[in-house]
């Protein structure tokens, strides 16, 4: 039975390995199943570390376009090890941007219109009318961790310190929050 | 889509707030792994939600007076009332507020746990148990659904702050917000 090597059955350092072994002559199929999955999560990590979602869509750009360069041009040591790549990438682009460098130009200039391909991935919206429900119902004391730990962006012992309990009690407390949303929001097991 | 060895949810709640340190181990996992990376999108709407129903006004809450200030910092623009026990106050929202902000002064020393009970007009009382409160400060900060405020015709709304123990309750406070449409 011949094996299946179609994008989307692969992993990703199958993927990785595909992108490499195409060297100058793209495998665009294989190229935008690994950018699809990549860039989901790249936008995940600037989101963490720029808190911006326009620096973190910048940062997919970024961190896809090096990451593709550096396959195509048998750079990357160890493609089934793509993630590690990757991690290296973000981080080093993180720095780069806090720094003001801009290095996507250079990286547009070299591989032209190609370069421009990448969708941005759409993130998934929460509907806010039922999120607000959602929010009214809790009590009060976890709505207010809530919306300290994701709007006011606090760690556990400086919502400690506002509402006077102890981090450990915050996250306790933002623990029985969270799981009373995912119920409400119907998210259910998977996010667990 | 499943991960053999999933990032316990507690501590991808603590990396996405920045609580534990960005270690290779967890953020290479995220890299790699598309279910746990799913369930981190899932906290990445939730922030992004709070934050629109923060700005939108869709909720009513009790809040901290640091968290005002980043309502503020955040752009909000924000219509304030200050009142002492036995306060009234004629109050109003426009349509260019983002939000409302009550201040009720109350001697707050040595209470453990605060009720809010309000009623609007004639109508029955609702309570808010165990809300949070600056005991220092002597404050507690009430923050309205400003879209439901909006939407809202004269109406008036009689607040009390209940100090709650194993004695019983006391109560500490009481402030009466005459409302009228911007």
């Amino acid at each position: 039975m011949p094996q299946d090597d179609r994008p989307a059955v692969l992993d990703d350092g199958a993927l990785a390995r595909r992108v490499a072994a195409a060297g100058a002559s793209p495998d665009a199929a294989a190229e935008a199943e690994l950018c699809r999955r990549l860039g989901r999560r790249i936008r995940l990590y600037g989101l963490r570390h720029l808190c911006d979602r326009h620096a973190a869509a910048d940062l997919v750009q970024q961190v896809l376009l090096l990451t593709l360069e550096s396959l195509r041009a048998g750079k990357v040591r160890e493609p089934e090890r793509i993630a590690s790549f990757v991690l290296g990438a973000c981080r080093m682009t993180v720095l780069e941007m806090r720094r003001g460098v801009r290095r996507r130009e250079a990286l547009l200039e070299a591989w032209g219109d190609r370069a421009q391909a990448f969708e941005a991935p759409e993130p998934i919206v929460l509907d806010p009318l039922r999120l607000a429900g959602c929010l009214e119902a809790l009590p009060e004391r976890e709505r207010s961790v809530v919306m300290l730990s994701f709007f006011a962006d606090k760690a556990a012992d400086e919502v400690g310190a506002e509402l006077a309990l102890s981090g450990g009690n915050v996250r306790v407390i933002r623990h029985r929050a969270l799981s009373r949303l995912r119920d409400c929001m119907g998210a259910g097991e998977a996010i667990r | 889509m499943t991960c053999g060895k999933p990032i316990d949810f507690e501590a991808l709640v603590a990396w996405w707030l920045g609580e534990a340190p960005a270690g290779d181990a967890i953020e290479e996992h995220l890299l790699a792994c598309a279910h746990c990376s799913g369930r981190l999108e899932w906290l990445a709407a939730l922030s992004h939600g709070v934050r629109a129903v923060v700005r939108e006004g869709r909720v009513s809450m009790v809040v901290s007076a640091p968290f005002v200030e980043s309502m503020r910092r955040a752009g909000l623009r924000l219509r304030e009332y200050r009142l002492d026990p036995g306060g009234s106050v004629d109050c109003t929202i426009r349509a260019d507020d983002d939000a409302v902000v009550s201040r009720l002064r109350a001697p707050l020393a040595g209470v453990r746990r605060l009720d809010v009970v309000r009623a609007q007009d004639a109508g029955p009382e609702e309570r808010i148990a165990d809300v949070p409160f600056d005991a220092a400060a002597g404050e507690v900060l009430l923050v309205p659904s400003a879209a439901w405020l909006k939407t809202m015709p004269a109406f008036t709304t009689r607040t009390r702050l209940v100090a709650v123990d194993e004695a019983g309750e006391t109560q500490v406070g009481e402030y009466t917000f005459v409302h009228s449409p911007g």
